[in-house]
């Protein structure tokens, strides 16, 4: 119990990822207790800012996961979003910002155990790097 | 014939008889090394006009400052290779209508870094510029004249301008201009790129802990023409306004995220900075990831939509988890 | 009375999506719908899927809306477990008895814990993962089943069965188990009745030759199907049976119980070729290795962009396709399976396989034949219920209809076509009046918040042992209540149980609440219910938010306790920093106009403009030609003998009497403004007078043109004509002079190829019936055919085999090596043609003379498409044709509200697949139609004008043109009525001038800065 728990904020769409999370859920399938779930309606929704804001308020990594490509219930919110996370993620890793703290999956709403499994991936990935320092804002 | 006076020439030409009402170009500034922005609707005034090493700010960002002042006008306007991409910007970007601008563009050999050109005077100060579009520029004093090779004063961005000729013009005035390569602009951020992931954060870091949040980088970029930027806003809180690192990095990461796609890489915002961050870095670093993404080039292509107004179905996904 | 009341009601038998579809659209024309579903759930076949053709959508991500919209709308009465035993009466009055079977669980009191399932002693194989998973006696059909209460299947349970167990009865902690429950008769008064029942698999037991039985590596499509989907039984890890080994090398076979006359299945079962494609697809992505192999007669990718998927699995999936018979497979001593398979020259050839898939076509449903018996309709030959041409959704019986697979095979798509046509053709029966959702609910007057301090509610759920189990609710409603802003903080057992809503009710009342937090299982299921409940203590429903404590925490750490609990307190905390920033939120209604435009006066627009019409509304039937009738015109024949030309006639003089449909021929569309409910057109005559109409809804059925080839030498001699100039030649008698001893036909004029790569679907069912139409007026004539695949699905099937039968020279010819075409008297227009070709039996070239060369020429979108689309903000594919707003299941609507397509616009197809269509587009405009107002969601975007630099990025990322720069002021303006409220343009705004309703800036902004990181570190760390 003494271990470090991350802490990572998982922004997921309603129709896929946040049906899969219960999906999985549903299922019984287990994975940490890591994450932090903000719903919005698609991934399209996402604003680059709520990225960055996630990591200065100390969150140890940041999950953004959408409906598969073609899968978006909004058409096409989730191509619009990938380009943004397409710029994003290059972006903090060049400023030195260890990749994996942020990270992107798509995970459809039938998908509990691929849920469980990307959250086990990050969680383990965040773990390795630490409590997050970097972006941090010191209070 | 030199560049200036034949736009000179074609401004009167287009005055007189080429339908525009208004024509925006640059005249000899108060200072000697900072062109000033001129209006003109005389075409007696045309011979007013300059074109050279000073004429460092972008004409075209008129078209953002007042949407309503153009209305019913055709209006001209003389553009260097990154003006020209502003004005193709703003032209996808509803701020402009095609038929009523009339695109001129001039050879440009660059525009002047005024911190470079002070140190070439050795302080001294410069009561007179010329340039006659040569390898070398002239600086006068009160008891002193020297000539500085033209590259040495040269802002840092046009040093490695890939575009310095306008792409979309009605009219194009000199000789188109040999630019550097893609690679050859990329060379800094493949060399940042190279460094470990702790170097490249100290870098960063030592950079940006000198922000000290004037604004001045935005205030003069032509992109950045939002009606209350989004640092100004208190609703939502977007990001703290102090000058604390995180808020400082953070306010610079979203300013490269909006002009993504939309930077020219001018170099304004670099010029413009009082403490010397080099913040074409980022820029250019997303620059780059748009192009190699997206296949997208700010400006470039009146006929693409803005690369972040737009998708393709099978985009490269490399990051998304496997 | 009572007559009114069943001509305001229908019954639907059997709720998979076609079932689904009609329910909601009767509903939403305000008809009360008895939705009779033989299973625990709703949901059918759709949700035993994976992925979907030829999108790979993931079938259950696209399903489960349209299955939580069924449940909860007011005017669909879900009877599931439950059979139609008869029908009495006459269409508009029928009584229809229904059995609903013991559930011996009361669900309104079962929370689906699943504690009853878990101790259950009794194991069943698993009827919905195939038999490749086990279930108990008291179960869920599956985990998502909706409704998601358990039932017992009374022939399994010990108790029932053998008086001993009663084990789910002590386990259960809300006391739902009922042994006493009993099976119950009613009676259903409706105007008309809609069979949905669906189709089965074919069952390859009885093909021996395949050894379904004997080898484990030899699974069904639909097992294959489970195997590869990521929640079935395997995790969509696919492995072999036989030794748990993932396979390397899979052969699917064809046509398994298709296109087989010996065991009376000479049908087509139509959809097994993309199933079989898509999986092949599918298990590549899944195993990148795996080679897979389609062994084929004909590849049948006759729909719409179905050719570019196959495409797509040969060339970038490495997918082998091969043109052969299985004769015979042997199991190997490692499990692998040797196929002999014979090529059309007959050679033979052996090859093993890892794996085996049979693509086994599709059947009736074996309670079909009970059921026709009793409701007294007829089958045919196959025993799929029987329909007409020119009335593709009616049985025998008046007032009762038939859609999806029930009276033939059918895709997805297909069958949500049919699912709402068959609504349109029902409402004839019933008696429609406009809805008024806006003023007709009655809520309570709402509390004023609006400037108040936040005054949150916080109720923490156990859900009986659910949640309590695991995390320390107590714990948890303790934290909050030292939250700022929160009023009230308390545990509760069951938060949705009719007690505790009525106790939320309460509470908001005694603590003033202005804000409710309810911390337990998922909003996706939940929301709407404890919504209405504060909307019933007079607050605004949207001053309502959820923390997923069940779900998405307790059921998925069950281990960990200690963290189980702080991550609710977190997610708590989150939800009430979401909560001090709701506002109330209004649904703004939106008024109907009645009227609708119809674009395109052929068989489809004409269709669509009468049942329209007969619903009482006006019609605007614009047509660009001089007539009516379109493509109908040049269709002389039917497969059945029945008269296309006398069909057509009546329809326009129909059409042409109808008091509510005014017809403008020779007009065309200048301009379309407005939006669903709201639009204004302006439509000008040939003498170039322009009109505006306006109208509350607009389809599409501008149809398809043939396309003019210069192949084949047509155009040079009149002996080279195309199958619709055959058609006319057969009719009329007015064949070329001479004896008519060879006739070729070549297939694929145009089709499948170069800018063209669809199939036109029609052209070769079109041949088959010419070639038999020929044969009846020259007995004597031969007829070749140069197809590459011959695409006769469905019940066309037996036509084809009819022309073959009959002697016919079929002749499969590649793209690289078409038929080769040379004027035997040039110069002559009336020059005969010799055609000659690669016979693929005798592996040579064969010459004929042929006095006749028929060209089945591709139907190609007519050009002036995109002006029309451009003006209606739709979209075309790459083909031209009209894009609908989902290739499944919303496949005759367009993204943006109010617009429908139907016929030829949308791809080619056939005429009772156009009038099936256009019914389904009037039923859909209907939806709209029915009602005076409808009222958009609370949850839209909005526009800080002040803020807004009009650089109409936002424009640019709305999929459905719901905002757009004006252009007087040049700023974003929503247009409420069409935004979904998804949020693209909010996060594409750099000016912070958009913002979402429901899920603003602000909030999430709030949510993200909600918990002090820090601190809580150091809880975990002691």
């Amino acid at each position: 119990m003494s271990e470090w728990q991350p802490r990572i904020l998982a922004i997921l769409c309603n129709w896929c990822s946040y049906a899969g999370a219960d999906l999985a859920g549903v299922s019984r399938i287990q994975y940490p207790p890591s994450i932090r779930v903000i719903r919005v309606p698609c991934s399209g929704r996402v604003d680059q800012l709520f990225i960055l804001k996630s990591l200065q308020s100390g969150f140890d990594g940041v999950l953004v996961s959408g409906c598969h490509p073609g899968d978006c219930h909004y058409i096409s919110g989730n191509y619009v979003a990938r380009r943004k996370f397409a710029l994003l993620k290059p972006l903090l890793e060049f400023i030195g910002i260890e990749p994996d703290r942020v990270q992107f999956s798509w995970i459809s709403a039938g998908e509990g155990e691929r849920f469980a499994e990307v959250i086990t991936k990050i969680t383990e990935d965040v773990r390795k790097l630490g409590p997050s320092k970097r972006l941090v804002k010191k209070t | 014939m030199s560049v200036e006076k034949e736009l000179r020439r074609t401004v009167k030409d287009l005055l007189e008889e080429g339908g525009i009402d208004l024509f925006i170009g640059w005249e000899r500034g108060s200072l000697p090394t900072v062109a000033s922005p001129l209006f003109i609707t005389d075409p007696v005034d045309a011979e007013r006009l300059i074109f050279d090493i000073t004429c460092g700010s972008n004409p075209a960002v008129y078209f953002t400052k007042d949407r309503r002042q153009f209305d019913g006008r055709r209006v001209g306007v003389v553009l260097k290779g990154c003006d020209s991409r502003s004005m193709v910007l703003y032209i996808k970007e509803k701020q402009a209508d095609r038929e009523n601008v009339v695109m001129v563009g001039a050879q440009c050999n660059g525009v002047l870094d005024r911190g470079k050109v002070a140190s070439a005077a050795g302080g001294r100060e410069i009561l007179e510029l010329e340039d006659d579009g040569e390898k070398t520029v002239t600086l006068k004093g009160r008891d002193y004249e020297i000539a500085v090779e033209r590259d040495s004063i040269l802002s840092s961005s046009c040093l490695s301008c890939i575009h310095p000729d306008a792409l979309e013009c009605d009219h194009f005035i000199g000789e188109p201009r040999q630019s550097v390569t893609r690679e050859q602009r990329l060379r800094e951020v493949r060399e940042f790129e190279a460094l470990s992931s702790t170097e490249r954060w100290e870098r960063t870091r030592h950079e940006y802990e000198k922000c000290i949040r004037c604004y001045a980088c935005r205030n003069v970029c032509p992109s950045c023409y939002c009606a209350v930027c989004f640092v100004d806003q208190n609703d939502p809180p977007w990001i703290g306004g102090t000058c604390e690192f995180t808020d400082s990095m953070i306010f610079h990461l979203v300013r490269n995220l909006h002009v993504a796609g939309r930077c020219v890489e001018c170099g304004a915002c670099a010029r413009a900075c009082p403490m010397d961050i080099d913040l074409l870095l980022l820029n250019r670093k997303v620059a780059m990831e748009v192009l190699e993404r997206f296949n997208d080039e700010a400006g470039m292509d009146i006929t693409a939509k803005p690369a972040m107004a737009d998708f393709k179905e099978d985009e490269k996904q490399d990051f998304i988890m496997g | 009375m009572r007559e009114n009341t069943a001509r305001k009601s229908v019954l639907v038998l059997g709720a998979g999506i076609a079932g689904i579809q009609a329910s909601l659209d009767l509903a939403e024309m305000g008809i009360t719908v008895h939705l009779v579903e033989d299973t625990p759930t709703i949901g059918g076949r759709m949700p035993q899927l994976d992925k979907t053709f030829p999108t790979n959508d993931c079938s259950m991500c696209i399903l489960s809306p349209k299955m939580s919209e069924c449940i909860r709308h007011p005017l669909i009465k879900l009877h599931i477990m439950s059979s139609l035993e008869g029908i009495s009466g006459e269409p508009g009055d029928l009584k229809c008895r229904v059995i609903e079977r013991a559930k011996y669980v009361d669900p309104s009191k079962c929370v689906s814990c699943g504690l009853c399932e878990e101790k259950c002693p009794v194991k069943l194989d698993d009827v919905f993962d195939v038999s490749l998973r086990k279930t108990k006696a008291i179960s869920r059909y599956f985990l998502q089943s909706i409704p998601s209460e358990y039932t017992i299947k009374r022939e399994h349970c010990l108790y029932l069965t053998k008086g001993v167990c009663r084990l789910c009865e002590k386990v259960c902690p809300t006391g739902a188990i009922d042994y006493e429950d009993k099976d119950r008769e009613i009676e259903l008064n409706v105007g008309a009745v809609i069979l949905a029942t669906g189709i089965d698999p074919f069952d390859p037991i009885s093909i021996g030759q395949y050894h379904y039985h004997s080898s484990v590596n030899v699974v069904t499509a639909l097992e294959f199907e489970r195997m590869l989907s990521a929640s079935g039984p395997l995790g969509g890890h696919v492995v072999r049976a036989s030794d748990g080994r993932e396979p390397s090398t899979l052969a699917f076979i064809q046509c398994v119980g298709s296109r087989d006359s010996g065991i009376n299945r000479n049908y087509c079962s139509s959809a097994c070729c993309m199933f079989a494609i898509k999986q092949s697809i599918i298990a590549r992505e899944h195993m990148k290795e795996l080679k897979a192999s389609i062994f084929y007669m004909d590849i049948r990718a006759f729909g719409k962009d179905f050719d570019k998927y196959y495409d797509k699995a040969e060339n970038k999936y490495g997918v082998r396709f091969t043109r052969a018979r299985v004769a015979d497979i042997i199991e190997l001593t490692d499990g692998s399976l040797e196929l002999k398979y014979t090529f059309e020259n007959g050679s033979i050839q052996r090859e093993a396989f890892d794996m085996v898939v049979l693509s086994t076509g599709l059947q009736p449903r074996p309670e079909t034949r009970g059921l026709a018996e009793s409701l007294d309709l007829k089958l045919n030959d196959y025993g799929f219920f029987r329909s007409k041409t020119f009335l593709p959704l009616e049985t025998s019986r008046p007032g009762v209809f038939v859609c999806g697979a029930a009276n033939g095979p059918k895709d997805i798509p297909e069958s949500v076509v049919s699912a709402s046509g068959a609504v349109a053709e029902a409402a004839k029966y019933l008696e429609l009046d406009r809805q008024d959702p806006a003023t007709q609910e009655d809520a309570p007057p709402e509390q004023q918040v609006t400037g108040e301090r936040p005054r949150v509610g916080v109720f923490v759920c156990h859900c009986g042992i659910n949640i309590a189990g695991v995390v320390d609710v107590k714990d948890v409603a303790a934290m909050a209540e030292g939250l700022q802003n929160v009023e009230h903080s308390e545990d509760v057992v069951y938060a949705c149980s009719t007690d505790c809503l009525e106790v939320i009710k309460q509470r908001i009342e005694e603590h003033g609440l202005n804000r409710v937090v309810v911390a337990a299982c998922t909003p996706r299921t939940h929301e709407p219910l404890f919504r209405e409940t504060i909307n019933e203590a007079g607050l605004n429903p949207y001053l309502f938010e959820m923390a997923n404590i069940r779900d998405q925490c307790s059921w998925a750490h069950m281990e960990e306790p200690e963290l189980a609990t702080s991550k609710s307190k977190d997610l708590v905390e989150m939800a009430v920093a979401k909560s001090r920033g709701l506002h109330p939120l209004e649904r703004l209604p939106i008024s109907i106009d009645p009227e609708a435009l119809v674009i395109g006066g052929g068989l489809s627009g004409m269709t669509a403009a009468l049942d329209l019409a007969d619903a009482g509304h006006q019609v605007y039937l614009v047509e660009k030609e001089d007539e009516l009738g379109g493509n109908m015109r040049d269709i002389l024949f039917n497969f059945d003998g029945s008269d296309p030309q006398e069909f057509l006639g009546k329809t326009i003089e129909r059409v042409q009497s109808h008091k509510g449909i005014r017809v403008l021929t020779g007009a065309n569309i200048r301009e379309v403004n407005g939006y669903v409910g709201n639009f204004s057109t302006l439509v000008e005559d040939g003498e170039s007078r322009t009109e505006t109409l306006t109208h509350g809804a607009v389809i599409v059925a501008t149809g398809g043109i043939e396309h003019r080839t210069s192949e084949y030498l047509y155009g040079e001699t009149t002996r080279v004509v195309t199958q619709t100039e055959f058609e006319r030649m057969l009719k009329d008698e007015t064949f070329p002079a001479g004896r008519l001893r060879n006739v070729v036909m070549v297939q694929c004029v145009g089709s499948r190829e170069g800018e063209r790569m669809y199939c036109s679907r029609v052209c070769c069912s079109k041949a088959v019936k010419n070639a038999l139409e020929l044969r009846k007026r020259r007995a004597g004539a031969n007829i070749y055919m140069a197809c590459r695949d011959i695409r006769t699905y469905g019940f066309s099937e037996e036509y084809y085999t009819e022309l073959r039968d009959g002697g016919a020279l079929v002749f499969r010819y590649k793209p690289d090596r078409k038929p080769e075409v040379e004027l035997m008297s040039p110069g002559d227009p009336d020059s005969r043609v010799r055609v000659s070709m690669i016979d693929p039996v005798l592996e040579k070239e064969v010459v004929i003379d042929a006095d006749l060369l028929v060209l089945a020429t591709a139907i190609d979108a007519p050009e002036d498409n995109s002006v029309l689309a451009k003006m209606l903000k739709v979209p075309l594919n790459s083909d031209g044709m009209f894009l609908e707003a989902h290739v499944k299941l919303r496949p005759v609507d367009f993204a943006t509200e109010g617009i429908f397509v139907c016929g030829l616009a949308h791809s080619p197809k056939d005429m009772n697949e156009s009038l099936a269509q256009s019914m389904a587009a009037a039923a859909r405009a209907l939806t709209f139609l029915q009602k005076k107002t409808i009222l958009a969601d609370g949850t839209i975007a909005e526009v800080r004008k002040d803020r807004c630099s009009g650089c109409a990025y936002c424009e640019a990322v709305c999929a459905y043109s719901a905002i757009e720069i004006d252009p007087e002021e040049k700023v974003a303006v929503v247009n409420d009525a069409l935004c979904k409220g998804c949020g693209a343009c909010v996060a594409s705004c750099r000016c912070g001038a958009l913002d979402l309703r429901g899920f603003s800036n602000r909030q999430i902004h709030a949510v993200i800065g909600a918990l002090d990181i820090e601190a809580v570190e150091g809880v975990t760390a002691t």
